[in-house]
């Protein structure tokens, strides 16, 4: 399973903090967003970074592991 | 002592995070600081309070990364950020960031690549508390 978490002004769209997807062989972040886009379109309007793992990912053909850690997230505004 | 790199949801005190950053070496020459506190007004309209969210720890994996960066890219002897989550009112502080150095000039740009990279780098969100209901904030320039 992969664990996708939401923060921010992106849980006000999706109405959830996080859900488990099942994890498939090669599925790669794309595939990832892309379920998800179609599943909660309004919050993937201002979704525009992604994290792995805690860590930025830029690269939407990443591939991802079982149990990784998902992270869709609108523009920061801290500071 | 406390860390060099923290978030936490009380109020910080900037005498006490400088004289830990000066307490680090006395080959320090600059100091140049930069505090980040929460307005009254914004966007044309009265704001009451500021309630901030982060994915907290990658925020502080980010900005440790972020205190690493500055030091190595401007010749830094020290530097410290610290970052409220909290629902804070106009006038309260959310960030600080002080850069120390041997000299001022590289102390004033790793304060301001800092502030600046951190709004780029750190899964922070800022929702403001209006008298017209709450938003969240797009990012500034």
């Amino acid at each position: 399973m992969i664990d996708v978490l939401f923060f921010g002004p992106v849980v006000e769209r999706t109405g959830t903090r996080g859900l488990k997807v099942e994890h498939r062989q090669g599925m790669t972040l794309k595939h990832l967003r892309d379920e998800l886009a179609a599943k909660y379109p309004g919050a993937f309007e201002i979704v525009c970074l992604a994290a792995v793992d805690g860590q930025h990912a830029r690269d939407l053909t990443m591939p991802l592991a079982d149990r990784s850690e998902v992270t869709f997230m609108a523009r920061f505004s801290g500071g | 002592m406390k860390d060099q790199v923290r978030i936490q949801e009380e109020d910080f005190s900037q005498d006490e995070e400088i004289a830990a950053l000066k307490a680090s070496c006395l080959r320090m020459g600059g100091i140049a600081t930069f505090l980040g506190c929460a307005r009254d007004f914004s966007e044309g309209r009265e704001v009451s309070r500021i309630s901030f969210e982060a994915y907290g720890s990658m925020a502080l994996s980010e900005m440790k990364k972020l205190r690493l960066d500055a030091i190595e890219k401007f010749g830094l002897i020290d530097a410290r950020i610290v970052h409220r989550i909290a629902t804070v009112s106009a006038g309260d502080n959310i960030v600080f960031i002080a850069a120390g150095a041997e000299h001022r000039a590289a102390a004033f740009d790793a304060c301001r690549y800092m502030i600046d990279e951190l709004k780029m780098r750190v899964p922070i969100w800022k929702k403001e508390i209006t008298p017209e209901g709450d938003a969240w904030v797009s990012p500034h320039p």
